[in-house]
C-alpha cells in the first residue's frame, strides 16, 4: 500500500482531509464545544437519516434475529437465543445457498466481471477509436439498465427457446435448458454482463494514469504483451484491482432483483443464493426471524469484506 | 518519449503496433457483440409484431406493443411513481451529503475521521441484507407503504456514498475562494450555497445523476416497503405485469422495457457527454 | 492524514439525544392509521393472467350495487396480483399495519387458521348472529372457517373438489375410451404411458409439483394421492386424538414415488415448466385448450376461465373435455377420492372500517349475487338455496359431476402449523420431481421438516 499508485478513480485519489481553520488545541472544552456546534450543525440531517434509517434497522436486525418472530402462525414472538444459528448449521438449503452464493460471487465477481473488465480496459487502449467507443457503449448500456430489465433481457436469452440457444444451434454446438441445467451458471454470466462496466472503468481509468514512458520502455526492451502486464501494468495498478475485487464482491453479494426475475432462486434452489434464501425463509416460509438471523450473517460477511476494502483505502482517510 | 528512436527499431514496432491494433480490435468486436446480444433482442422484439424469445428480423415494424403499454396502468402510473420516489429521494440525498459534507470538509475535528471511516464501511455494506429487518421496523412504526418512508430509507441507504463523493469533491475547491466571504461576513451555509456548490457543478452532477440511477433500477427496496399496487414504481410493476412467464407477450415486454430504461440512459449518456468521457463515475462509482 | 487531535470536541449528548428522539420521528414520519370511514377497501386476487377478469368483473358490479345502496360510501378495490405463493405473503403482509390493512381481504381456508393465530383476523360471530343468510351455509363450510376457539371468521364464497380432466381429442388419437374412468393409479399411470407413445408432441399428465406453484402442489397433487393410500376415514397427515402431525409412513412414501415416475418416466411436463410459478396458468390458458395435455389432475373451478367475457372463451370444452374422479391407490373402497378447500371473506382485526365491510359481505351473500358468483367461477355451492336451483345445477356441465365428488371428499387439517407442513411435502415433491433425492430421502427430509414446522409436535404411525 505505498505510494501513489493509480486506484479507484481520481476522486477516491484525492488526498481528503482538509487545511481548515482548526480550532486551537489549547481552548477549553467548553469553547471548542460553542465552536463545534453551530460547525457542524450542518451534519444533523444526514446524521438523522443514517441513525434512524440504517444503523436503526442494523441494530434492529441484531434483536429480531434472536427471536422467533413469523409473519403468520403465531400469537406472540419470543426470545430464542442461538436458535435461528444453529438452526441453519444445520439446515441443507442454508448450506447450499451459501455456496451457490460462493459460487456465484467467484465465477461473477471475481472470475467474470474482473477479468473481463480489466481485458477490456487493456484492449481498450489498443483498439481504434470506433472500435473503443462502440464496445464501450454498449457495455455501459448494460450496466445503466434497471436490474429488472437486464434480468429480463437475461432471462429471454438464456431461455430454451433463446438467443443463446439460437447461437449454439447455428454453430452446431448442444444447446440445452440453461436457466433449467445451469442456473447458476445462467444468472452468474447474467451478473459478469450486468457489472463487468465498473471494473472497465475503474482499470481504464487507472491505466491511463500510467506513465507512457513505463510500458514504452518494455516494449522497446522486446517484453513480450502478456510478461508486460504481468511484470509491469499489473503491479502498478494492484491497488485498484484490490479495491475493485472488494467492490465487487460486496455488489455481488446483495443481487437480487437480478435473479428474482431470472430463476426466483430456482429450479430446486439449485441458484438460490443467501439473498434469495433470506427472502424465502422470511416471507414464503413465514420465518421473520430466522430470515433475519441469515441476513445478519450476511451483513457479518459484507462487514468482514467492507473492512478489507478499508484496510485497501487506508491512507485515504 | 525519453528513448533516442533507432529507425529500424521504430518501423518494426509501428508494423507490430497495428497488427496489435487489428488484433484489439478483433477482441473487443468479439465482446462487444456477445454484450449487444440481449440489447439487440429488446429493441427488435419492441417493433416486431411476432415477438418471441430470440433475437431475428422482425416480421415487419409494428407500434403495437407501445400503444398497448402506453395506458396509465401499465406505464404512466408506474414512471410517475419512481420519479417521485428517485427524484425526492436524490434531492433528499444531495441536500443531506451537501450540508454534511461542508464542515468534514472545511473543519478538523477528532470525530472526522471515525466519522468518514464509518461512512467508507456504510458504502460497502450490502443493504439487501438489511430489507427484512427493515420491512419488521417499518411495520413496527407504521411507514410501511408510504412513499415518505421509501424516500427516506432510499436517502440513507444512499447518502454514505453521497457524502463520500460531495466531501471528496468539494475538497478539491480551494478555500481560499471562500475566504473573502468569510471576511464580509458570510455565514459557513452561504458560502456554501453560493461559493462552493456552484464551483463543484460536475461534482454534484455526479451525486444526483449515480443516485438516481441506483435507485431507478432498485427492485428490492420498494418490493419489500410497498404493498399498494397503486404505490409501486416501475422496477416492481414490470415484474407484476410481465413476470408472468409463458403467458408473456414478449413485444409488450420490451417496449416497456425500452420505456422505462431510456431516462436512465439519457441521463447517463448527457452526463458523460458533458463530463468528458472517462468521467468520473466510472472511476468513483461502487457499482 | 490524522486529524489534530483537539480535546474533547463534543459529549456524546446530542448522539444519544438523536437516538432516543428516532423512534418518535418515525412515528411523526408514519402519520395517521389510514382510514377514511365512508371508503371500503377489498382486496382481492386478481389473476395473474392478463387477460383473465372474472374477479374484477364480479366485485364491480357487487361495488357498484352497493355503492347505490349506500350512499356517500365508497369502495376502492385493491387488486393483489401475483402467483399463489406470493400472494399469501403479499396479505400477510398488508394484514401487520393498520396502514396497510383492507377492510375485507379474500383468504384462502388453508391458511385462516394460521392467520387467526397471529391476531390477524376479526371474529365475525356478532355479525353472523344477527345475518338470516348465514343458516343457509352448508356445515362443513362454516367449520372451514372456524378458528380453534370456535369462532367463525370468515364467510365461504364456495367450496371445490378435484378431479381428473382428460382431452377427448387425445385420447382418440391414443386409442383410449373417451368414458374413461380409471380404477386405480396404476390405471392412470398406464393411460400416460400410452399417450406418451401413440401421440407425441402432447404432455401426457399434469401433476403440479414444488414449492413454485405452492399449495396447488400439495393439495392438487399430494394430498389427492395420499388420501387415497389408505381406508378412506381417517386423516394420513394429522392425528386428530393425540394433535400431532404424522410421520412419512407408506403411503406417504407410495404418493412420492407416484410424482417421482410421472417425472422420472417423462410422464409429466418438462420439469421446468412444470417448476415455473404460473404453470397452472398454462394449464389452464394453454394446454388444455390448444389439446397440447392428455390428463390434468386439477381443480373444478377450472371452467371460469372459459367463460363466456373471462378472456378466453372456450365455450367447447365441456365437448372436448371428459371428466374422471381420481382413484384410490389400488381401488380400495370407497374407490374416489377428492379434497376440498374454498375461499373466505375475512375482515382483518386491524380494518378501519369493520361493520361496513360485512355490509358488502352481505351484498355478495344475497342469493342473486351469490348465484351469479358460483357461475361466474365454477364454484361448488355451500348455499343450500344456490345449490338446489336449478339454474345454477344446470348453468355449467361439470357442476353435477364435481358436486357429486363431495361425498368423497376430504379437508385439510388446516391447523396453524398447516402452511409449514404444506410447504415441506411441496419441498419433498420437490426433490422427487428434479431426481435430486430418492423417495426415502425426501420421506426423511420430510420427517425432519415436520419436526420444525409442528414444534415437534409429530408422531409416527
Amino acid at each position: 500500500m505505498t505510494a501513489a499508485a493509480p486506484h479507484a478513480g481520481p476522486d477516491l485519489a484525492k488526498t481528503p482531509g482538509s487545511p481548515a481553520a482548526s480550532p486551537s488545541p489549547s481552548s477549553s472544552g467548553r469553547r471548542t464545544l460553542r465552536r463545534f456546534l453551530p460547525r457542524f450543525l450542518p451534519l444533523t440531517p444526514a446524521l438523522a437519516l443514517l441513525l434512524v434509517f440504517l444503523a436503526g434497522p442494523i441494530a434492529y436486525c441484531v434483536l429480531i434475529a434472536f427471536t422467533d418472530l413469523q409473519l403468520t402462525g403465531q400469537a406472540q414472538e419470543s426470545f430464542v437465543g442461538l436458535d435461528n444459528f444453529r438452526r441453519a448449521f444445520r439446515d441443507d438449503a442454508f448450506l447450499n445457498a451459501v455456496g451457490l452464493t460462493l459460487v456465484f460471487t467467484v465465477l461473477s465477481a471475481l472470475v467474470g466481471q474482473n477479468t473481463l473488465g480489466l481485458a477490456l480496459a487493456a484492449l481498450m487502449r489498443r483498439a481504434s477509436k470506433p472500435v473503443r467507443t462502440l464496445a464501450g457503449g454498449v457495455v455501459v448500456t448494460a450496466w445503466v439498465l434497471p436490474e429488472v430489465v437486464a434480468g429480463f433481457l437475461l432471462y429471454a436469452f438464456f431461455r430454451r427457446e433463446g438467443t443463446l440457444n439460437a447461437v449454439l444451434d447455428f454453430l452446431h454446438l448442444p444447446s440445452q435448458n440453461w436457466l433449467f441445467t445451469l442456473p447458476i451458471l445462467a444468472v452468474s454470466f447474467a451478473n459478469v454482463w450486468r457489472g463487468t462496466a465498473f471494473s472497465m472503468l475503474v482499470y481504464s481509468a487507472a491505466l491511463n494514469e500510467i506513465p507512457k514512458e513505463i510500458t514504452e520502455a518494455a516494449e522497446v526492451d522486446g517484453a513480450s504483451g502478456w510478461r508486460r502486464m504481468w511484470h509491469v501494468t499489473l503491479p502498478m495498478i494492484r491497488r485498484s484491482i484490490g479495491t475493485t475485487l472488494m467492490l465487487n464482491t460486496l455488489q455481488t453479494l446483495s443481487v437480487f432483483g437480478l435473479i428474482w426475475v431470472m430463476t426466483r432462486g430456482g429450479p430446486g434452489g439449485k441458484s438460490q443464493t443467501l439473498p434469495l434464501f433470506m427472502y424465502e425463509q422470511a416471507f414464503q416460509n413465514s420465518l421473520i426471524g430466522y430470515g433475519t438471523a441469515v441476513a445478519l450473517l450476511l451483513l457479518l460477511v459484507g462487514s468482514l469484506f467492507s473492512l478489507l476494502y478499508m484496510r485497501l483505502l487506508r491512507t485515504e482517510v | 518519449m525519453s528513448l533516442p528512436a533507432r529507425p529500424m527499431a521504430s518501423r518494426s514496432l509501428s508494423s507490430r503496433r497495428t497488427a496489435r491494433r487489428l488484433a484489439a480490435d478483433a477482441g473487443l468486436l468479439v465482446v462487444a457483440v456477445a454484450f449487444l446480444l440481449p440489447l439487440a433482442w429488446v429493441v427488435l422484439s419492441a417493433v416486431d409484431p411476432h415477438a418471441g424469445l430470440r433475437v431475428k428480423a422482425p416480421d415487419g415494424v409494428t407500434l403495437e406493443h407501445f400503444d398497448a403499454i402506453l395506458t396509465d396502468e401499465i406505464t404512466f402510473t408506474p414512471l410517475l411513481n419512481s420519479f417521485l420516489l428517485c427524484g425526492g429521494a436524490t434531492a433528499l440525498t444531495v441536500v443531506c451529503a451537501a450540508l454534511a459534507a461542508y464542515p468534514l470538509s472545511r473543519y478538523r475535528s477528532r470525530l472526522n475521521r471515525p466519522f468518514l471511516l464509518t461512512i467508507l464501511f456504510a458504502t460497502s455494506l450490502p443493504i439487501t441484507a438489511i430489507m427484512v429487518p427493515v420491512y419488521a421496523l417499518f411495520v413496527r412504526v407504521n411507514l410501511i407503504d408510504t412513499v415518505q418512508g421509501t424516500i427516506f430509507f432510499f436517502a440513507a441507504s444512499q447518502l454514505p456514498f453521497a457524502i463520500w463523493l460531495m466531501k471528496n469533491f468539494m475538497d478539491g475547491v480551494p478555500k481560499e475562494l471562500e475566504e473573502a466571504a468569510w471576511t464580509d461576513g458570510a455565514s459557513s451555509l452561504q458560502s456554501l450555497a453560493r461559493i462552493v456548490l456552484p464551483l463543484m457543478g460536475p461534482g454534484v452532477a455526479v451525486v444526483t445523476v449515480f443516485s438516481f440511477v441506483m435507485m431507478w433500477g432498485n427492485f428490492f427496496v420498494p418490493f419489500m416497503l410497498l404493498l399498494s399496487p397503486d404505490l409501486m414504481p416501475a422496477s416492481v410493476s414490470i415484474n407484476d405485469f410481465f413476470g408472468n412467464r409463458g403467458m408473456v407477450a414478449y413485444g409488450q415486454l420490451a417496449a416497456f422495457s425500452i420505456v422505462y430504461s431510456t431516462p436512465v440512459i439519457l441521463l447517463y449518456v448527457l452526463i458523460s457527454r458533458r463530463l468528458g468521457a472517462g468521467f468520473a463515475l466510472g472511476g468513483a462509482v461502487k457499482g | 492524514m490524522r486529524p489534530t487531535a483537539a480535546r474533547p470536541a463534543v459529549r456524546p449528548t446530542a448522539l444519544v439525544a438523536l437516538c432516543a428522539a428516532a423512534p418518535l420521528l418515525l412515528t411523526a414520519c408514519g402519520g395517521g392509521t389510514g382510514g377514511d370511514p365512508d371508503t371500503l377497501k377489498v382486496s382481492f386476487k386478481q389473476s395473474t393472467d392478463n387477460s383473465v377478469k372474472v374477479m374484477d368483473t364480479y366485485l364491480a358490479d357487487i361495488k357498484k350495487q352497493f355503492e347505490k345502496a349506500n350512499p356517500g360510501k365508497k369502495v376502492e378495490l385493491v387488486p393483489i396480483k401475483a402467483p399463489d405463493a406470493e400472494y399469501y405473503t403479499k396479505l400477510q403482509q398488508m394484514l401487520r399495519s393498520p396502514r396497510t390493512a383492507p377492510d375485507l381481504v379474500y383468504e384462502d381456508t388453508f391458511l385462516i387458521n394460521s392467520d387467526i393465530t397471529s391476531g390477524y383476523l376479526k371474529p365475525l360471530d356478532p355479525y353472523l348472529a344477527g345475518w338470516k343468510d348465514w343458516e343457509r351455509f352448508a356445515d362443513t363450510a362454516k367449520a372451514a372457517a372456524q378458528g380453534e376457539d370456535g369462532k367463525t371468521y370468515g364467510v365461504p364464497d364456495g367450496t371445490d373438489t378435484r378431479g381428473l380432466w382428460f382431452s377427448k381429442d387425445v385420447f382418440a388419437k391414443a386409442g383410449l375410451p373417451a368414458d374413461w374412468q380409471p380404477r386405480t393409479w396404476e390405471d392412470v399411470l398406464d393411460a400416460s404411458r400410452t399417450i406418451k407413445k401413440k401421440v407425441p408432441g402432447v404432455v401426457p399428465l399434469n401433476v403440479y409439483t414444488g414449492k413454485p406453484v405452492g399449495e396447488a402442489a400439495t393439495m392438487q397433487t399430494f394430498e389427492m394421492l395420499l388420501y387415497g393410500t389408505n381406508d378412506g376415514t381417517s386423516d394420513p397427515l394429522y392425528d386428530k386424538e393425540s394433535k400431532k402431525w404424522i410421520t412419512a409412513g407408506k403411503g406417504f412414501r407410495d404418493a412420492l414415488g407416484f410424482v417421482e415416475t410421472v417425472y422420472k418416466e417423462k410422464l409429466g411436463p418438462d420439469v421446468a415448466d412444470a417448476l415455473d410459478p404460473n404453470v397452472g396458468t398454462r394449464v389452464r390458458g394453454e394446454w388444455l385448450p390448444q389439446g397440447k395435455l392428455g390428463i390434468a389432475l386439477d381443480g373444478s373451478w377450472l371452467p371460469q376461465d372459459w367463460l363466456e367475457g373471462s378472456g378466453h372463451e372456450w365455450p367447447e370444452w365441456s365437448k372436448e373435455l371428459g371428466l374422471a374422479a381420481m382413484p384410490t391407490q389400488n381401488g380400495q373402497a370407497p374407490g374416489k377420492v377428492s379434497m376440498s378447500g374454498g375461499w373466505t371473506w375475512a375482515i382483518p382485526a386491524k380494518a378501519a372500517n369493520p361493520d361496513l365491510a360485512f355490509e358488502f359481505v352481505k351484498t355478495m351473500q344475497t342469493k342473486a349475487n351469490a348465484q351469479k358468483w358460483y357461475v361466474a367461477n365454477s364454484g361448488i355451492a355451500v348455499r343450500e338455496d344456490v345449490a338446489s336451483d336449478p339454474a345454477y345445477t344446470a348453468a355449467q356441465p361439470g357442476i353435477r359431476f364435481f358436486t357429486d365428488l363431495v361425498e368423497h371428499t376430504h379437508y385439510r387439517p388446516a391447523y396453524p402449523a398447516y402452511p409449514k407442513v404444506s410447504t415441506a411435502i411441496q419441498e419433498a415433491m420437490e426433490a422427487v420431481t428434479t431426481g435430486d433425492a430418492s423417495v426415502e430421502e425426501a420421506a426423511r427430509g420430510y420427517d425432519e421438516a415436520l419436526r420444525d414446522a409442528a414444534g415437534g409436535q409429530v408422531t409416527s404411525k
